[in-house]
């Protein structure tokens, strides 16, 4: 008795630090609550580039959250998801289309030198002097004539360069182009030794978006491989909050109806359980808070599912239990053969759901991922909740003498009697010697 | 509670299950011919690819022509348009969502959404952009095979399983008994597919394997008993009182474990978000056809075997049956 008593205390101990995380730590919660955008981007194979190898994806990854983190949003994600993909998360975003093109735009600068015919220009060729060699980029303004300008700083191989090409091409153009459009061709007048060179937007000059756009993305970095969006889900706020209000509600009403149906169908056992399962969702939910489990509709749909299910364990012992004190046993024994025989059971119908739930993890997107993992929780924490919390409940009520009668396990007064028939006909059966 | 006899209405069992069944295969074989990309079910974007706009209004909307119209004089290449209607005591004042599916818009169409968009609050001012949802076609087709995967994967991981905790006829019943309620569950959606417009998702699968991994727990717990009982009451039962007192033992508890899983489902689906509904929805049918597999449709193909295999034995043996 008194390990059950110090089990009590245990329980009640988890339960007190349970609610203090749940208060304490916030929670985390998936784009589809809170509003924002989660795009998967696919790196793409081009012309030049023929296989997207593990180091081309850590250097888009690398440029992919710079791009990200210059938009200035807190507790953006980015990362890996299989060989070509990555995925990206912004909540709350306020301009959704700028900021996809901008995480999207492969940002290449490059430098040419004119190709001539005869004296006649006919295209552009590559130097080699690229947006790799920029140590920075800087927005500034034309001292002549106050426009908009990109100013450059290469680094120090880039600035070698630089001084190699301006040195070659003297007198002649040379072209800046950015994503294939040529931006600007100005003529060389003399070698420039110390990398620095100007980008002005043409006739009109840049306007301030567009230069400081451009400021950001060279410092980015160019994207190594191109990279497309091939699925997107993006939330607004109103909608997001509405679903947690809505879940907030369905999860109550669907907790308290549960609750109130055990209480009436297996009174005194039924109180047993509805506590146990008030003590088996803040367990879990404070789980969900001390892993950081990212809390998506789904996965709300998967907790209050498992709050369903977490009675089905109980009901499994209450069942057994009822049905040897029809047999005629005592509380306590009964009680003992209830948690035996219901064990197995338990146990074999929870594996089925734990291994749909690990299949749907690998196999599913990132909302299943959600629902799985939120499912298999709960049907590990319930299957603990039933056999320690439930069972040392009911010692304890039960096992103090207090609460014996059987009445107050929903058995009827036609079963009790029943009970104390069966009780009797053994009893006389063995007197005669025939043991059952 | 009251007593089942099943033994007595095995065939009226079989039939039952044959009557649930028979509409939803009828409706997949009707889908499978007139829908365009022949599958037996509605399929959403997750499998199909595709760009789906959900805006919100403050207004009750009914008639989608005028939409339709305007969207297509704007160039906007055969949209698929239709209602939702949202909660009426929702936050948001929302009462209707009008939802549009267009093929995939990738980031160098972006202003089509804002086209779409502009269009819309034409006719509705207040409507609001609620959900974007888009998925390029190699990922759609890419999602598909992993469903189908998965579902395959499962059902495997169960009949081994099953096969290691039980002996071959009533593994082979409770598989029977699963495919059973796929096949319903699938049914039910085909034909909500045909009158209401529902689709399949991601979602929808991963309903169909958490259903599945109930419906085997239920009928695990009932052949547990069987098996138990038959250790028991061999010499004093046939088999098929055995079965029939082993169902009637768990009624109780089978019955109540499907109630409180129903009732937060049924919570879930009345109160929660219209995102998750159709989600909840394959759960409710599927837990539903579980229970009632479990109980009338598993065990009567066991206790129909086993007589089967006695009378089998029996003829071996040169004995009369």
């Amino acid at each position: 008795m008194k390990n059950k008593i110090i089990l009590f205390w245990i329980i009640v101990a988890i339960a007190i630090t349970s609610v203090v995380v749940i208060m304490k730590k916030p929670t985390k919660l998936g784009l589809d609550l809170v509003g924002g955008s989660r795009l998967v981007l696919e790196a793409q194979t081009t012309d030049t580039i023929a296989k997207i190898t593990p180091d081309m994806m850590e250097s888009l990854l690398f440029a992919i959250e710079n791009r990200v983190n210059g938009l200035g949003i807190a507790e953006t994600v980015v990362q890996r998801s299989g060989e070509r993909r990555l995925v990206v998360e912004i909540p709350d975003v306020s301009d959704l289309n700028k900021a996809k093109e901008f995480i999207g735009d492969t940002a290449e600068l490059e430098f040419k030198r004119e190709i001539t015919k005869n004296g006649v220009p006919t295209g552009w060729s590559t130097t080699g002097l690229t947006g790799k060699d920029l140590s920075k980029a800087n927005l500034s303004t034309n001292s002549q004539n106050g426009e908009w300008v990109v100013e450059l700083e290469f680094n120090n191989e880039g600035t070698r360069k630089f001084a190699n090409l301006t040195k070659e091409l003297v007198g002649q153009p040379m072209a800046i182009f950015f994503n294939g459009d040529l931006q600007s061709a100005p003529v060389i007048r003399e070698v420039i030794p110390n990398g620095r060179a100007q980008i002005s937007g043409g006739d009109n000059g840049f306007a301030y978006d567009e230069a400081k756009r451009m400021v950001d993305l060279l410092n980015a970095g160019a994207l190594p491989v191109p990279a497309e969006i091939i699925e997107e889900n993006t939330v607004g706020p109103t909608l997001g909050a509405d679903s947690i209000e809505k879940s907030k509600i369905a999860g109550m009403i669907g907790l308290g109806l549960v609750m109130l149906f055990m209480l009436v169908y297996y009174r005194a056992m039924g109180l047993i359980a509805d506590i146990a399962l008030c003590l088996y969702a803040i367990i879990l939910f404070a789980i969900f808070k001390l892993f950081g489990v990212t809390l998506t509709l789904a996965g709300i749909a998967g907790f209050i599912l498992s709050v369903g299910m977490a009675v089905d364990a109980n009901i499994l012992i209450f069942e057994r239990t009822k049905e040897e004190l029809r047999q005629g046993r005592t509380l306590f024994t009964a009680i003992n053969a209830g948690f035996d025989r219901a064990f197995t059971s338990i146990f074999d119908s929870n594996m089925t759901t734990i291994i749909t739930c690990v299949i749907l993890y690998v196999l599913g997107t990132s909302v299943v991922k959600g629902f799985a993992l939120t499912l298999a929780l709960g049907v590990i924490v319930s299957m603990f909740s039933a056999i320690t919390i439930t069972r040392n409940f009911m010692y304890l009520a039960f096992g103090t003498g207090e609460l014996k009668h059987p009445a107050m396990f929903g058995l009827s007064a036609k079963e009790i009697g029943k009970a104390h028939q069966v009780v009797e006909t053994k009893r006389e059966n063995a007197k005669f010697g025939i043991l059952d | 509670m009251f007593q089942l006899n099943l033994v007595k209405y095995r065939f009226v069992c079989l039939a039952m299950s044959a009557v649930l069944l028979l509409p939803g295969i009828v409706a997949m074989i009707y889908s499978s011919i007139t829908y365009p990309t022949h599958s037996p079910l509605k399929v959403g974007i997750d499998y199909t690819g595709g760009t789906v706009l959900q805006y919100g209004v403050n207004d009750e909307v009914s008639d989608l022509g005028v939409i339709r119209k305007d969207l297509a004089k704007a160039d906007v290449e055969n949209p698929y348009l239709q209602i939702i209607n949202a909660n009426s005591e929702s936050a948001m004042k929302i009462k209707s969502i009008i939802s549009i599916k267009t093929k995939f818009i990738d980031e160098k169409n972006n202003k089509e959404v804002d086209k779409i968009t502009g269009v819309i609050q034409k006719i509705y001012p207040e409507a609001q952009l609620l959900q974007v949802s888009s998925v390029g076609p190699t990922l759609g087709k890419e999602l598909f095979k992993n469903s189908l995967i998965a579902l395959g994967l499962a059902i495997l991981g169960i009949i081994a399983y099953l096969s290691i905790r039980f002996q071959f006829d009533y593994a082979l019943a409770a598989i029977l008994g699963l495919i059973h309620d796929v096949l319903f569950t699938l049914g039910v959606f085909s034909i909500l597919g045909l009158v209401n417009d529902v689709q399949i998702d991601g979602l929808f699968v991963t309903a169909l394997l958490t259903v599945i991994g109930f419906s085997v727990h239920d009928t695990i717990v009932i052949f547990d008993r069987i098996r138990e009982n038959i250790r028991y009451y061999s010499k004093k039962m046939s088999f098929s009182e055995i079965v029939n007192f082993s169902v009637n033992q768990t009624l109780t508890r089978s019955i109540n474990t499907s109630v409180t899983t129903l009732i937060t489902l049924l919570a879930l689906f009345f109160l929660g978000g219209t995102t998750t509904k159709d989600f909840v929805l394959a759960m409710i049918v599927g837990i539903m056809i579980g229970t009632y597999s479990s109980i009338f449709f598993c065990t009567v193909l066991v206790d129909i075997w086993q007589e089967k295999k006695i009378a089998q034995r029996g003829v071996k043996a040169g004995v009369k049956v």
